[in-house]
């Protein structure tokens, strides 16, 4: 910004020698007289100056070189959902741990009021109802957990469209269907936390899916719900590759998809 | 940063083509134009919903501001009454984002739109 006063930005002449129509000519005085009273863009036009005098200093992007930016700068945006999947995680992340501290996986009957309700439904029960801000953290854990699931998805349709897969990226396209498939598999373990209805009956498609699986079935249907028919074995192995299982491995996944596109540079387009 | 040449912005007439009204300004008032806009319409479809909530919900704290700056004045309208008011307050400043932004899309700068050449739509 200089003190000059600059002829050219005089708007309101600008205006009055222009044959507009009165809306188009109340709408721009509007947003003068807005822009000579709050100096946004000044203070955007300053940002930009910065953001071009350091980027002077680095080496020409292929972008830069063929001058790509007209055609492509609308997927820029786009370029965000992987760290916004990062962040739909670690909310869920933090949501869940403090969700832990109340709730108890157990499907005994008796632990409330509610007829027929199990300890662990009892238990979400109590966060929704009595806890202070407990209807706010199941809230926040659950949305988190919706928006991870969306955005992943999205960010897996950015690297798709822009072919940020190919050469030499195979690997984290790789990592990246055993991510998007492991925030399904949270998805589902975590449904059948509350052990209410929903979860009970999405249980039992899940045994009968693994079921009828050729020859490993019923070795599948054992080991992930603990049995054939639904019971306190299913809802403690949820729990525990909801709770322990899969933030071990999920996490560790992320590092190592965010550690190489550290190292290979974000792709770019072509 | 755009290059020198396409700030300065010649005389160009307005036009009225296939794609609607089009209003070619310089390069500083068109940046003018889009922060204005597009902060006037966010703001106006968040505060919009903000006020569809307290329409319809009844421990919503603006209903509630509202209710009460309105009891502090006398008036205690019908709690229908106030829904309808509410509701009606907050679709029309949906409405006014949308048409601030939409009334915003037709402003151009040069070398702008017309993809092929952005300075051919001048002869015309
Ligand atoms: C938990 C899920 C995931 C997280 C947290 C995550 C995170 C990230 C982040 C932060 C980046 C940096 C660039 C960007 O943000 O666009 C990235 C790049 C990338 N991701 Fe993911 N991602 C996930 C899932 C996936 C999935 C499902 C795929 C595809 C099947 C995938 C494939 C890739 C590839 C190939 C790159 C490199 C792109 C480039 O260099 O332009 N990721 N990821």
């Amino acid at each position: 910004m200089s003190l000059k006063k600059q002829d050219d930005y005089d708007h309101s002449a600008w205006i009055k020698s222009k044959d507009l129509s009165p809306v188009e000519t109340v709408f721009l005085t509007t947003l003068v007289w807005l822009d000579k009273r709050l100096r946004i863009v000044d203070y955007l036009e300053l940002l930009e100056t910065l953001y071009y005098r350091s980027n002077m200093q680095m080496p020409k992007s292929h972008t830069e070189q063929y001058d790509l930016d007209n055609k492509f700068w609308y997927w820029y945006p786009l370029y965000t959902l992987g760290s916004f999947s990062t962040i739909a995680y670690v909310v869920a992340a933090v949501s869940g741990a403090l969700l832990g501290f109340y709730y108890s996986p157990s499907t005994a009957a008796g632990a409330c009021n509610i007829s027929n309700a199990s300890v662990a439904y009892c238990s979400i029960a109590g966060i929704m109802r009595d806890l202070q801000f407990g209807f706010m953290l199941r809230s926040i854990h659950r949305w988190s957990a919706q928006v991870m699931v969306a955005a992943v998805f999205l960010h897996m349709l950015r690297v798709y469209f822009t072919g940020a897969y190919k050469e030499p990226r195979e690997l984290n396209w790789l990592i990246g269907i055993v991510l998007i498939s492991l925030t399904m598999v949270f998805g589902y373990t975590g449904y059948l936390l509350p052990w209410d209805q929903l979860a009970f009956w999405a249980g039992q498609i899940g045994v009968e899916m693994s079921l009828s699986i050729p020859l490993a079935g019923e070795w599948v249907a054992q080991l992930l719900f603990g049995g054939f028919t639904l019971s306190q074995a299913t809802l403690q192995r949820m729990y525990i590759i909801h709770v322990f299982l899969l933030p071990f491995v999920v996490t560790t996944l992320i590092a190592i998809h965010i550690g190489i596109v550290w190292v290979q540079g974000i792709a770019e387009p072509h | 940063m755009t290059d020198q040449s396409s700030v300065d912005a010649d005389p160009d007439p307005e036009s009225t083509g296939a794609g609607g009204r089009d209003v070619v300004v310089p390069l500083r008032l068109y940046k003018t134009i889009v922060v204005f806009s597009t902060l006037i319409a966010v703001v106006s479809v968040v505060l919009g919903f903000t006020l569809l909530d307290a329409a319809t919900l009844q421990v919503s704290l603006v209903r509630g501001l509202v209710a009460g700056a309105l009891s502090a004045v006398g008036l205690a309208p019908a709690e229908g009454a106030l829904s309808a008011a509410l509701a009606a307050a907050g679709l029309s400043t949906i409405a006014l984002g949308a048409g601030v932004y939409t009334l915003g899309t037709r402003f151009r700068t040069a070398g702008m739109g017309n993809a092929e050449d952005g300075r051919s739509d001048t002869s015309e």
